[in-house]
């Protein structure tokens, strides 16, 4: 690794540098430059050694909860939105906020409301983006959140006001904060536990006025705001992995895998570890000794072999992360 | 002297005796002298530094590493990705260019660029000068600078035979660059 | 309220708005000259000041002075793209409101507020940063507000943030910026004023500067204010920017062990 480095004796400002450096963080700048000028080899090293660059352990100690980073989740920080949460998963942060608006419902479906799922990937959270409209990458995430959101976790009809004069609109806007790897599983977290967190003030259509009034639950103890009406059994939690070099399954990529990857593998699971949705994007793994034995009816496919795995290992995962999200949010 | 953290703006106490040669990190204004990082200042010889390990923008004699991404024949362009020993992060490359006149010290009007890198080779090279608009000037001619590290056709890590021919382990062909003298090289 | 239909993002009903609360006008006009309840009109709201949370950025640092919370990255510094050649570094700061950050709920495109502030913060911080070390170089600071409470807390606030996150990206600079606000309300300085508080103000007054050196970097003043009030509001803002001054040097040296 060292040889890679320019010698610093050819250069006065390349010394200063150094030489005030323990050898320890002239290691770890050695290391980021060998990592900077060839990321592929660097990130096979790591692996072949049985660890992430992270420090998490890979392959055969993959049931161990320390395979994914550690997630925290802060709900209702936000005070001028009625619902929201912050979630980080090891330094990747997320924050959502939903408004709550109300809007006229569509002619075709007079008595739902609207779920409007976005995320925004500032030029803030990345060197990756710059400032300007939504990226393709914010786009294809917006809209898998979309579909993911819409499986009927939230019925649109427990929206409705009055039917075909008034309903609820919810933005549910996720903005990330710090881009470092599975943004994805981090903002539907966000989102969903903001939902969780929405609620929403007692509402009537006046038919006179044509218009919707709505009623502070501290002016009038009788009409109570309400939380939404969410289906729990519904509620989606996603798993993400990403496959390296045909032969490592790495659960919850960071951004520096992220760009090495041939593979990324999305399970989303409910809240009974049913498989809600699976996406695959990319071949699986190859190579079956770096796989667990595990899995008992192992399918001829290799695709199908890979995903089961994953689908194994989220279950896992989901019992774990279930409980930690379910204390933190209620 | 004292050997606690300041921030930018704070004056920093000076030793008795004449002022020292002020270097990076340290200012002087209104015949004070005062910190512009956070940081621990210290002597390097006989100037006071506050030294920050951080990327930075090449400047003249800067020893940069990078790697070719565009070949032409009056010159190679170069994505800097280290510079002084620091990386920068990805996606905050500068661009720099290697002039055909600057890739050797001699025989200069020979130089045939196709002959000396190819796209994806990793270079080490000095800056000469900031250059025009859009990119630093780059040179590669001494012993030490030229390409370091380089994939043959057949997809394999070269080895150094010269310092303008490089071999393949997996067929053995001989391909040419410009190379850097090897110091214990990958 | 909705802005046009936009096929890079999913899209709502055509048409939404705020929801109405009965008795909603009758409160707010008993809210106009509410004495603040937990602190003194000459106090700022506490700060909690972090650098250093983004991973991904060469230096950030989060502000939150009570509901007011914005999170700001520096990068670079960077090659310029597109611009002539210039001996001199480029300060360039962008602001983001993020949707649900404000009680209306702002769309996600940009307006001219965003500038507005962004060329405040801008100003702030210019004359502060040595830019001759960064020839042909742009340094991009990107501010994200995530909860709104007053134009002006948002300005005094980024630039604290945006000072803060220059000094954890490691980019020399003459001193660190702090930034106050304050609000004429009849004979009274508000300090630190809140957004309920500025709207009913005659004027409000952002005084930016760099404590360390006595030195004034921007003012940035609205509304009526007499002269003589201005000066007073000055020596106001430079007070507090001084008791500031001592919270944003403990954040980053308490920070500094992590970072060489």
């Amino acid at each position: 690794m060292a040889s890679v480095l320019p010698s610093s004796s050819t250069n006065p400002s390349a010394s200063s540098v150094n030489s005030f450096l323990s050898a320890a963080e002239r290691e770890a700048i050695k290391a980021a430059t060998f990592q900077r000028l060839h990321p592929r080899i660097y990130l096979e090293r790591f692996l072949e050694e049985k660890i992430r660059p992270d420090g998490r352990p890979t392959a055969e100690n993959i049931e161990d909860p320390n395979a994914w980073r550690n997630v925290e989740v802060n709900v209702g920080s936000i005070t001028t939105a009625p619902g929201s949460a912050l979630v980080r998963i090891g330094k990747t942060t997320v924050v959502c906020g939903i408004k709550a608006e109300i809007c006229e419902p569509e002619l075709d479906n007079p008595d739902e409301g609207f779920l409007v799922p976005n995320v925004d990937l500032p030029a803030l959270c990345s060197p990756k983006f710059k400032p300007g409209p939504p990226t393709e990458e914010a786009q294809v995430l917006s809209e898998r959140l979309n579909e993911v959101l819409g499986n009927g976790m939230l019925s649109l009809s427990s929206l409705c006001i009055c039917s075909g004069k008034s309903a609820w609109v919810l933005y549910v806007d996720a903005t990330v904060i710090n881009y470092d790897g599975n943004v994805f599983d981090a903002t539907l977290l966000a989102m969903v536990c903001a939902l969780k967190n929405v609620s929403l003030p007692h509402a009537d259509f006046d038919p006179e006025l044509h218009r919707t009034v709505c009623t502070r639950s501290e002016t009038d103890p009788s009409k109570p705001a309400r939380k939404l009406a969410i289906q729990e059994d519904l509620v989606p939690l996603a798993f993400s992995f990403g496959v390296f070099a045909g032969s490592h399954l790495l659960p919850d990529p960071t951004a520096s895998e992220e760009t090495l990857l041939d593979t990324y593998i999305s399970v989303i699971l409910d809240a009974h570890a049913q498989v809600l949705s699976v996406s695959q994007l990319g071949a699986g793994v190859d190579n079956y000794e770096a796989l667990d034995q595990g899995v008992n009816n192992l399918p001829s496919s290799r695709e199908a072999d890979t995903l089961a795995r994953c689908i194994s290992l989220a279950k896992k995962r989901q019992a774990v992360l279930i409980k930690k999200v379910y204390n933190t949010s209620t | 002297m004292a050997s606690d953290l300041v921030i930018p703006g704070q004056p920093i106490p000076l030793p008795r005796g004449p002022v020292p040669q002020l270097g990076r990190g340290i200012y002087e204004k209104d015949s004070q002298v005062r910190a512009s990082l956070v940081g621990v200042p210290r002597f390097e010889g006989s100037s006071l530094v506050i030294s920050r390990v951080r990327p930075q923008p090449p400047t003249s004699n800067s020893v940069v590493l990078g790697s070719i991404t565009r070949l032409s024949p009056l010159q190679a362009l170069l994505s800097i990705m280290v510079v002084d020993g620091i990386p920068l992060p990805p996606g905050e490359e500068f661009t720099g260019v290697i002039r055909s006149q600057d890739v050797r010290a001699t025989e200069k009007d020979k130089v045939k660029i196709g002959d000396c890198f190819r796209g994806g080779d990793v270079v080490r090279g000095l800056v000469i000068s900031l250059g025009d608009a859009r990119s630093y000037f780059i040179t590669t001619a001494r012993n030490d600078l030229g390409v370091i590290f380089a994939t043959s056709e057949a997809g394999a890590t070269m080895e150094p035979v010269s310092w303008q021919e490089m071999r393949c382990p997996k067929t053995g062909k001989v391909e040419k660059r410009k190379c850097a003298k090897p110091e214990g090289l990958l | 309220m909705q802005s046009a239909f936009d096929r890079r993002r999913i899209n709502g009903p055509e048409d939404s708005y705020h929801p109405v609360f009965a008795n909603e006008i009758h409160e707010s006009s008993s809210h106009v000259h509410r004495i603040r309840e937990n602190r003194k009109i000459s106090d700022i709201r506490p700060i909690f000041l972090q650098p250093g949370l983004i991973s991904q950025a060469n230096g950030s640092a989060y502000i939150e002075t009570e509901s007011m919370k914005i999170a700001c990255s520096v990068y670079g510094p960077r090659q310029s793209k597109n611009t002539a050649y210039n001996e001199k570094g480029r300060l360039n700061v962008e602001v983001k409101f993020a949707p649900y950050s404000c009680e209306l709920r702002r769309s996600p495109l940009r307006d001219a507020e965003d500038r507005s502030i962004a060329v405040a913060i801008q100003q702030a911080l210019l004359s502060s940063v040595q830019l001759e070390h960064f020839p042909k170089s742009t340094i991009d600071i990107f501010l994200v507000i995530i909860e709104a409470d007053g134009i002006e807390g948002c300005i005094a606030s980024g630039s604290i943030a945006a000072s803060t996150a220059l000094a954890d990206a490691g980019i020399d600079m003459y001193g660190l910026v702090t930034s106050c606000a304050t609000a004429v309300k009849g004979t009274d300085l508000w300090i630190d004023p809140t957004q309920e508080e500025s709207n009913t103000a005659n004027g409000t007054l952002i005084l930016s500067c760099m404590p360390a050196l006595g030195i004034v970097t921007n003012v940035w003043q609205s509304g009526r204010i007499a002269p003589s009030e201005i000066l007073a509001c000055i020596d106001a803002c430079n007070d507090r920017c001084t008791d500031i001054h001592s919270v944003v040097a403990q954040a980053l040296l308490d920070s500094a062990p992590n970072k060489i």
